[in-house]
């Protein structure tokens, strides 16, 4: 599934793939990092990502930035600082940790945020804020799930990229490999 | 090595004009206390004002539109603050091998342009020995003004990723805005206006 993400990445033109690999995410970024003509950046804080993404794009090449929901929460400012307010086409795929834990404990993302279900030990909160903060912060997402085709939603995610001009991302709760 | 409380300093003038009166083609990203006044001694489309408060993503933003133009030098005039804030940039610069990026830190130990708030550790953190130990290819340090003018043509043209640690005084720098009231030009636009406008002057096709 990788090479087939691979193929669809250098498709859509993008150059860099930038980001911190994680369990769904690792095999994408071993797969760029001995890619011919995809580079890898690997960054140490999602935040930073963003960054180097809206540089890159700054400079003339097509990023895709790729981190796990977790990141997303520390990233706000920096997204809004750079790529947002600048206007930046920059896709960004955030792999959805804790989506599993949620549907199977029957909460869904609008689920009022009381004490009780953020301190819940059987419900991962990252899940339970991830679509309102990116609602929050004026980004447009759209979700891919088990039943959805990856790499085709990625290749729209980046084409929804540009027609928007501004970051754009794909909440993917499905493997890629 | 700490910043020695009475030893020499460079003011932002002293930093500022060696670097204005040798660049040439490369591209300068500013942020917090240099961005005006980088922004009076040039009008340059191939400059860029990280002023949005984006907390201290000036040196990434920059090493981005390095590796996007690795024939062109790049140059971040970063704030101390701002590097504390962003500290794995060192590591992402490093890793990968960006040689055309110069990352230069003004160490004034304060966060002038919110009201002069000390950092952390203000005055004792070793920038430079940072980045030696984060495996940058060329570091220096300089609190002398004439040595760091007589060594900006050579910084400009090292073979990086290049650090730069100059110990400087605080000046005297507010909150900085984007409108027509601003004297630098790269001031007067939006941010999104402005990045068009760097990336004609870079060549890329809109």
């Amino acid at each position: 599934m990788a090479k087939r993400t691979i193929d669809g990445l250098t498709r859509a033109g993008i150059t860099h793939v930038v980001g911190i690999p994680d369990n769904t995410s690792g095999a994408l970024f071993d797969a760029v990092m001995t890619h011919p003509l995809i580079h890898l950046v690997t960054v140490t804080r999602e935040g930073e990502a963003f960054a180097v993404a809206a540089g890159l794009w700054l400079g003339g090449a097509s990023p895709l930035v790729v981190i796990q929901n977790t990141g997303l929460l520390e990233a706000g400012d920096a997204i809004r600082g750079t790529a947002q307010r600048m206007g930046a086409p920059i896709p960004f795929v955030v792999t959805g940790r804790g989506y599993a834990k949620m549907w199977r404990a029957g909460i869904t993302r609008d689920e009022p945020r009381t004490r009780e279900l953020l301190t819940r030990a059987d419900v991962d909160s990252t899940a339970l804020l991830t679509e309102p903060t990116l609602d929050a912060w004026g980004i447009p997402f759209r979700r891919c799930d088990a039943d959805d085709d990856p790499v085709a939603a990625i290749e729209e995610l980046i084409q929804s990229a540009g027609e928007i001009r501004l970051p754009t991302a794909l909440v993917l709760t499905r493997g890629l490999d | 090595m700490s910043v020695d409380p009475e030893g020499a300093r460079l003011t932002v003038a002293q930093v500022l004009e060696p670097l204005a009166r040798h660049r040439t083609d490369e591209v300068v990203v500013t942020t917090m206390s240099v961005v005006r006044p980088w922004g009076l001694l040039s009008s340059s489309e191939l400059d860029f004002a990280s002023a949005d408060s984006a907390m201290g993503h000036a040196a990434d933003l920059a090493l981005g539109i390095a590796l996007a133009q690795p024939d062109r030098r790049v140059v971040c005039l970063n704030g101390d603050g701002s590097m504390l804030m962003c500290l794995g940039t060192l590591a992402t610069a490093v890793g990968v091998s960006a040689e055309n990026f110069v990352l230069v830190v003004c160490d004034n130990g304060e966060y002038e342009i919110t009201g002069h708030q000390p950092v952390a550790a203000s005055g004792r953190v070793d920038y430079a020995a940072m980045a030696q130990a984060a495996g940058f290819r060329t570091v220096r340090r300089f609190t002398d003004a004439r040595a760091w003018a007589e060594a900006v043509p050579e910084v400009l043209t090292l073979t990086g990723p290049t650090f730069v640690h100059l110990v400087t005084e605080p000046g005297h720098q507010g909150p900085i805005g984007r409108s027509g009231d601003e004297r630098a030009r790269y001031l007067q636009q939006s941010l999104a206006e402005w990045s068009e406008t760097l990336r004609r002057a870079l060549a890329v096709p809109l």
